[in-house]
């Protein structure tokens, strides 16, 4: 290979690095960088994930640069050149260098793994008492949610055309009674780092905390056939006395 | 004493080989047992398959781009990223695998051929029906199968999913799986029976032992998935009730094509990895570093990925996470040390870019972040956070296109040579490179944030108040890039279609295993003489006779 046209290759791949990294950084400048795209206390669910979310993310970072750069040291320090002999050294084993490179990384994941099977029995946990319930049941195409503290027939069902609002209150922590009454279907609201799966004949539960007013998008997010994407639903947090008025008209509605 | 004749060299070619007409061609080509023919066949039409996939990639892409339906209908847009799936997963991933092991395996081992010649063209012919059956649902009037190629219960009913489109594509992938299943069978004899004198197994090449363990998880995975494939017709034809959801048939569907489906993942990973670290030893001038550590590597991948599919159902609540969250994590260590190797066998290396070394650092590269993610997967808090959405999609178009389609160009270049006896053209090579490159990255990066965002994968359309429109336009702009990458590539392969041969065994100068020391293209039966087989690098022992390897052994 010609001088000039190695140059060339080396700025090729000194730019193209730089660009992958500018790209990389890009998305992950937005307006949460802290929570590195979640909001950071919106549910208690993300109380309890963001920061192994954020951990995860730096053990992920500092893992793949210095791996990132090992790959291109080569690429760039070792380059074939006419000064060197024809042939390096003919290195097959370095049973040191081998022992470190799989210690390390079984060290990295033994942590990873610890902090998240803590994490994960937080958030799976069903067993403290909660104080309220709602019931979530997932149709083709839409959701159904009934409110059992207003009696057995306070349902609100959505359409594919008018998607429901599921009511919480702010603080309070609510037990959801997970079902589907046709296919699967996935019960996901994004902003709150939960989903759990909607499943025909099987009831699933999950329990957390909205910890921020506000109206958030929820979506299933297992295909459930022609109409999956229709089959949205908006999450409003309210204040518990709103919460109770609105558990009230749905008494008196029912 | 001579114990053996030396067998004679055929300068002048036999009578009658001469003749080329195109039906002469054809009919040799199809009733064919030479395992390089059947090879091509394979290549090609997998390489048919990963253009059909990528059209409707382009489709799916298209309709992405804006919020509201451009151009399709739900049902139209739920057939297109199903069959886009099923295409790229099956009939263009895994019979490709099966392509590149058939031409090069048998070179490499210094066999003459599979070990069942005629059996390989019949996993070949049902690789061929079964693919197009699998497809042809669009020409039915209800459509192709629309229930992705995750075929969920009971969704993949015929209460939900009526049509002659879903039992095509389900009796379609049996046939095609029974191909593959038969393929991996002759590939593990080819290994254990047909080694050349010398080839012991731990002088193979890393590509023909990632052939035989993929083959052997294809066994495990795929008779697995031709089990449920078959029951769900039933259910379908038959009425039967195995996966009706009150006999618990959701979550039974899921672990069946789930235990299919992550060795899958590995079935697709594993050959490539072996392309991979063919190309660098080659344009590093070295040996590969720990190759033995390397073999130990990729058999507790192979392991270990029959012991994780539960993380694909995490969100289930119904499976036992720490568990499978633990085994997720700890393949992440013999990936590791993959990576190390790789990076090891480069380093104080001589290092040159020809196009497979380029596309092989492509891989290096893409594949990094997709491995990366998958850690973050693998953890279920996370994994509640972010699964099913383009996070995920992003995830696994990182693992799968940068492992399958980097490192299948970087094969493609590396053996054009081998297989036609004509190189292809560099500078075209490597236009195609940057612009695929480019394009991938530009395609799925921004994908990762849109999951994080909330963008849930398989949803045909988004609410302009969503804030998805501008991340949709960038990965639209990324696939337009990424398809006209090709040109260059089909203008290559047909400008150097009569470029002089190469006339050498190793036109790359440093070639390590046994293809290398025969001839581009190989004679009939692969070898007209076997050097000595002692060490793993047999053709470069054999050009390069006085450089010894060093290091423990």
């Amino acid at each position: 290979m010609s001088a000039p046209l190695k140059k060339r290759s080396i700025a090729w791949l000194i730019s193209a690095a730089a660009a992958s990294l500018t790209l990389t950084g890009c998305s992950f400048s937005s307006e949460d960088v802290s929570g590195m795209g979640f909001p950071k206390s919106a549910s208690s669910v993300n109380d309890i994930s963001i920061s192994l979310w954020q951990g995860a993310w730096i053990t992920a970072a500092v893992v793949g640069i210095f791996t990132f750069v090992l790959i291109m040291w080569p690429a760039i320090f070792h380059r074939r050149r006419d000064d060197k002999p024809e042939f390096p050294k003919q290195t097959q084993y370095n049973i040191p260098v081998e022992i470190l490179y799989t210690v390390i990384p079984f060290i990295i994941v033994a942590v990873l793994f610890y902090f998240t099977a803590v994490k994960q029995n937080e958030i799976v946990d069903t067993k403290t008492p909660a104080q309220h319930q709602i019931n979530v049941e997932g149709f083709q195409w839409s959701w159904q949610f009934g409110y059992p503290s207003a009696g057995p027939d306070a349902v609100v069902t959505g359409t594919p055309e008018l998607p429901p609002t599921l009511y919480l209150p702010l603080g309070e922590s609510v037990r959801f009674k997970i079902t589907a009454n046709d296919v699967v279907h996935g019960f996901w609201i994004p902003a709150f780092m939960i989903q759990i799966q909607n499943l025909p004949d099987i009831t699933n539960y999950i329990q957390f905390t909205a910890n921020e007013l506000g109206e958030f998008p929820g979506r299933c997010n297992i295909l459930c056939g022609r109409n999956h994407t229709q089959m949205i639903f908006k999450v409003k947090v309210v204040t518990p006395e709103q919460y109770q008025s609105y558990i009230s008209s749905l008494r008196a509605g029912a | 004493m001579t114990t053996f004749a030396e067998r004679p060299t055929i300068t002048a070619p036999r009578l009658g080989a001469q003749k080329t007409s195109f039906g002469t061609q054809f009919v040799k080509t199809i009733t064919s047992t030479d395992h390089k023919r059947i090879g091509y066949l394979y290549l090609a039409t997998s390489f048919f398959w990963f253009l059909v996939g990528g059209l409707l990639a382009l489709v799916i892409r298209a309709e992405l781009t804006r919020p509201g339906m451009q151009f399709l209908s739900n049902e139209q847009y739920n057939q297109a990223f199903t069959m886009h799936g099923t295409i790229m997963l099956l009939l263009f991933s895994t019979s490709l695998f099966i392509g590149f092991a058939n031409v090069l395996l048998p070179l490499q081992i210094g066999a003459a051929d599979v070990a069942f010649p005629r059996l390989n063209m019949l996993s070949y012919w049902l690789y061929f029906f079964g693919s197009i059956q699998t497809v042809a649902g669009f020409l039915t009037p209800g459509g192709a199968a629309s229930f992705g190629w995750t075929a969920y219960a009971p969704l993949s009913s015929t209460d939900y999913s009526p049509g002659i489109g879903a039992d095509l594509w389900i009796m379609g992938l049996t046939i095609s799986g029974l191909g593959t299943i038969l393929g991996a069978v002759n590939l593990i004899t080819t290994i254990f029976t047909m080694r050349a004198p010398g080839m012991t197994m731990f002088r193979m090449s890393i590509f023909s032992w990632n052939v035989l363990l993929t083959s052997i998880l294809v066994l495990l995975a795929f008779p697995a998935l031709a089990a449920a494939l078959l029951a769900l017709e039933s259910d379908r034809l038959f009425g039967s009730n195995i996966f009706d959801p009150a006999n618990g048939g959701a979550m039974l569907w899921q672990h069946l094509f789930w235990f299919f489906g992550h060795p899958e993942v590995y079935i697709l990973a594993l050959p490539f990895f072996g392309i991979a670290t063919e190309i660098l030893p080659v344009f590093s001038r070295k040996p590969i570093f720990g190759y033995k550590g390397l073999i130990a590597a990729t058999i507790a991948i192979a392991a270990l990925s029959v012991a994780v599919w539960a993380h694909h159902m995490f969100a289930t609540g119904q499976v036992l996470l720490p568990f499978f969250s633990f085994m997720t994590f700890l393949i992440g260590v013999p990936t590791g040390v993959k990576f190390f190797n790789w990076i090891g066998t480069m380093w104080r290396g001589q290092v040159s870019f020809e196009s497979p070394m380029l596309f092989t650092m492509g891989f290096l590269v893409t594949f990094l972040f997709g491995g990366i993610t998958g850690i973050i997967l693998a953890s279920p808090p996370l994994n509640f956070a972010v699964s099913a959405s383009y996070f995920v999609v992003a995830h696994f178009h990182y693992v799968l296109f940068g492992t399958v389609v980097f490192t299948m160009f970087a094969g493609f270049y590396f053996w054009w040579p081998k297989f036609t006896g004509r190189m292809l053209n560099e500078r075209l090579a490597k236009i195609h490179f940057w612009t695929l490159f480019v394009g991938f990255h530009l395609t799925f990066l921004v994908q990762h944030w849109l999951g994080i965002k909330g963008f849930p994968r398989r949803y045909a359309d988004y609410l302009s108040t969503d804030g998805f429109t501008e991340m949709n336009m960038i990965s639209t702009v990324g696939s337009a890039l990424l398809a006209l990458s090709m040109i260059p590539f089909f203008i290559n392969v047909w400008i150097t279609r009569k470029s002089p041969m190469v006339n050498t065994d190793d036109p790359w100068g440093y070639g390590s295993s046994l293809e290398w020391a025969t001839s581009c293209p190989p004679p009939r039966h692969n070898f007209h003489t076997m050097p000595r087989i002692r060490s793993e690098r047999p053709a470069f022992d054999l050009h390069h006779p006085h450089i010894k390897s060093e290091g423990h052994n």
